[in-house]
């Protein structure tokens, strides 16, 4: 278990949530300092979900604690303006046009109203939404919903960004956009937390990245160290992500607990719950 | 943030959802049709009424006290609370966009702008006619301050009343949540109850009207005085006024208390629902499946639509929720069925073969029939590249509406022997049943399949399809009329009341021939729709 670092932006110290008789996670811990982009990583049903839904307070854990940029998450007030989330079903109201949506979270977050309309003009632009952007959501591709999503999550300019599958189903030239605006906001110091399935966008843009699986973060380091240690596998992210979801982390070949330089560890130890439904 | 400024955001929200509602209603034109008859219909209903309302005012000016205002009073904040649980239980239990919102400000504010835009709802439906009716009342009372005064009285009493609601709403979710087979007795028991409080009141309106029962002492036994003495400060500076008191006075003190208080205990009742537990609508409504594969039995085996049908039935047993939209046919011949039991006297037995007849018919068209594509649309792209055809698919559907309808339209008339039916009788309305059961299958299938609802709704914390409120009209009437002429000539051949004059004959074979017609091209359009069916 890592030890409780008060600079880090992410500090989750001993997460276990359990649905009746099913634990949906295990005694996760993580570190995570500012500015980082933190790839997460783990199988359908591994409990990543769970974890980010617990980070950013919107699930209670069953034990364990979690304090973002300093702030305990069941401090709700103190939290909003220090998260943004960009949930895997983008959080959208049909019946608003981009701009509405904007201008109504904008709102609610007590953006000043000029900043707020220098923000979602120059976000509407780099996102290329402005000729949309009076159209209502309901008519816009899944792609322009993800990108209005995303808008939504930064606008107050978090300290840290939850993202999960933010790039899923999205065209080349949308996914790109995200990418880099992912790139963007760690250069600008938010520390962004990344779930996806999609190994090349995490290859592209995380400083480190954590494995879970069965409820349990199995391995973390950076990407070129997990690499490394898959290399007995072929020496791809991919193969690392497998070896260690497919027996515990002895696919690495070692069987020693994984350090990682962002400051977490984890046993490899072998799961003992699994719960496809949460 | 202060309470004010949740106050703020709430109202934010509350204007938010309000206008999303109303842009809601702009974009189907199926609701905008269904307003359009609303507004005509109840419309003319208003213009008649408000006259009346006039004169009522006007004679009220010269009695004592206002009929039925204790009894109404009393049970106008019961009835209100239950309206608000209700609507927190089918609507509002969960804010939408939930990630968002409660990410972004404080579930007190969320709470607020969702009882807020609750009376934004109730106020842009019921708004306008109640005060046409108030005013008109006013002025025929000869006193106009009534208008405004009892608005400031009906205030405090819904804004209590909705929070309070709200409160007991949430409590009601945690409590399914927590105890899922108690939602389960419960949704049975609700809908037991439902049915018990239509035939209960019908029951009870014939007893008062034959004097049975003395409706005075029924009306001072749930007559709060203190609530009415509230309320009755809405007619101070009236002929109707009574002298002020403490104890409404003291209600108005109560009910400004209360608001703020529930508040809170709403907050922390959302709170632990929205932050502790899964979404309901995540858990699986049964896991265990005895862990066999999908083999349909005998007769269901025999044929591929048999095996659909098995297939209907087996997932409509799951999960039966998805069929809240049946109980609509009691809110129809609740009050009609109990009047008609009353007066049937020694008829009795060939009453329950015809409601027999009546219930199967109805349960094998509109049971799965309703809204085939809707309720078939997330396997449709695998259902249409399936290699079956599209025939083989819609007989499915109607099979098994003739599966859950038959039985129900020939047990009931051989049941009904026990309470005098001729065996004959029984025999021939369970015959007739079984035609129109047939019938009632295929016919809901094209009406279903020509006005489709795709979209889910969040009824008792399941999200389900339910067919058009239009389509179920227009089935109930069509089939339901056919049935009863169908009961009508069976009843009146059998008991010999019909000759077979050349008109009778002609007739009957213009109604054999709309009944097997009908339902067959019923049936051609569904496959039709089907055939022709995109993916948008």
């Amino acid at each position: 278990m890592p030890s409780a670092n008060t600079d880090a932006a992410i500090q989750a110290t001993g997460l276990r949530k359990v649905y009746g008789s099913a634990v949906a996670l295990n005694d996760v811990s993580l570190s995570i300092p500012s500015g980082t982009v933190y790839g997460f990583l783990g199988p359908n049903g591994a409990g990543k979900t769970t974890t980010m839904r617990i980070l950013t307070g919107l699930t209670r854990p069953t034990d364990g604690s979690v304090r973002i940029a300093g702030t305990d998450v069941r401090d709700r007030r103190a939290l909003a303006p220090r998260v943004g989330y960009l949930p895997e079903t983008p959080p959208l109201y049909d019946e608003f046009s981009a701009r509405e949506q904007l201008d109504y979270v904008a709102d609610l977050r007590d953006i000043p109203q000029s900043t707020a309309q220098e923000r979602i003009e120059r976000y509407l632009s780099e996102f290329e939404l402005r000729d949309d952007a009076d159209k209502r959501i309901d008519a816009y591709s899944k792609g322009m919903k993800q990108k209005t999503a995303f808008v939504q999550a930064v606008l107050h300019e978090p300290d840290v960004l939850f993202l999960d599958e933010p790039t899923a189903g999205l065209d080349p030239r949308a996914a790109r956009r995200i990418r880099e605006s992912i790139a963007a906001f760690a250069d600008e110091g938010t520390t962004v937390f990344l779930s996806t399935h999609i190994l090349p966008v995490v290859e592209a843009v995380a400083d480190e990245v954590g494995v879970l699986f069965d409820g349990r973060v199995v391995a973390e380091g950076t990407p070129a160290e997990l690499r490394e240690r898959a290399e007995g596998e072929g020496g791809s992210l991919e193969d690392a992500f497998l070896a260690v979801t497919s027996g515990g982390a002895e696919g690495l070949g070692s069987g020693e607990t994984v350090e990682s330089t962002a400051g977490a560890s984890a046993s490899p130890a072998a799961p003992d719950a699994s719960n496809d439904s949460r | 943030m202060s309470a004010g400024g949740d106050l703020r955001h709430g109202l934010r929200i509350a204007r938010a959802e309000l206008s999303r509602s109303i842009r809601g209603y702009g974009r189907d034109w199926r609701r905008l049709v269904g307003i359009a008859f609303s507004v005509l219909f109840l419309g003319g209903y208003l213009l008649v009424s408000l006259p009346a309302a006039y004169a009522v005012g006007r004679r009220t000016g010269s009695i004592e006290a206002i009929p039925f205002l204790g009894a109404g009073t009393s049970l106008l904040p019961v009835g209100l609370v239950g309206l608000a649980a209700l609507r927190t239980l089918e609507r509002i239990g969960r804010p939408p966009a939930e990630d968002l919102l409660l990410l972004t400000t404080h579930p007190r504010a969320v709470v607020l702008g969702l009882i807020g835009a609750e009376l934004g709802r109730l106020a842009v439906w019921f708004g306008v006619p109640i005060v046409a009716l108030v005013t008109a009342f006013g002025f025929g009372l000869g006193a106009p301050t009534v208008i405004p005064a009892l608005g400031l009285v009906a205030l405090p009493l819904f804004a209590c009343s909705a929070v309070w609601g709200y409160t007991l709403g949430i409590g009601l979710l945690r409590a399914f949540r927590r105890l899922p087979t108690i939602r389960r007795l419960l949704k049975i028991g609700g809908i037991g109850g439902f049915v018990v409080l239509i035939f209960g009141s019908q029951l009870a309106g014939g007893l008062i009207a034959e004097r049975s029962i003395q409706a005075s002492g029924l009306l001072d036994a749930v007559s709060i005085r203190p609530l009415v003495s509230y309320v009755s400060l809405a007619f101070v500076g009236t002929p109707l006024a009574d002298s002020v008191s403490l104890a409404g006075l003291g209600v108005l003190a109560a009910l400004i208390a209360l608001t703020p208080v529930g508040v809170v205990a709403a907050t922390q009742q959302a709170s632990a629902l929205w932050f502790t537990d899964t979404s309901v609508t995540a858990e699986p409504s049964e896991t265990k499946t005895g862990g066999e594969r999908l083999a349909a039995p005998r007769p269901f085996s025999v044929v591929k639509s048999g095996r659909i049908a098995w297939g209907h039935l087996l997932r409509a047993v799951r999960k039966p929720q998805e069929f809240t939209h049946l109980i609509l046919l009691v809110f129809f011949l609740g009050p009609v069925g109990t009047t008609v039991v009353q007066a049937a006297d020694d008829a009795l037995g060939p009453l329950v073969a015809g409601i027999g007849v009546g219930l199967g018919t109805y349960l094998a068209g509109a049971t799965f029939g309703l809204n085939p594509l809707g309720d078939d649309r997330p396997h449709l792209p695998f259902l249409l590249l399936s290699g079956t055809g599209v025939r083989t698919i819609v007989r499915g559907r109607a099979l098994a509406g003739v599966a859950l309808g038959l039985p129900v339209a020939a047990a009931l008339p051989a049941a009904s022997v026990v309470l005098g039916t001729h065996l004959l009788h029984a025999a021939v309305f369970a015959a007739v049943g079984a035609g129109t059961v047939v019938a009632a299958a295929a016919f809901g299938l094209g009406l279903g399949a020509a006005y489709p609802i795709y979209e889910e709704r969040e009824f008792w914390g399941t999200e389900t399809v339910v067919p058009s409120t239009l389509v179920m009209l227009v089935f109930l009437a069509i089939v339901g009329g056919g049935t009863l002429i169908a009961l009508l000539g069976t009843w009146v051949t059998l008991t010999g009341g019909l000759g077979l004059s050349p008109l009778v004959v002609g007739a009957a074979v213009v109604y054999l021939a709309l009944t097997a017609g009908g339902p067959y091209l019923s049936y051609r359009y569904a496959v039709r729709r089907y055939r022709r069916y995109h993916l948008e």
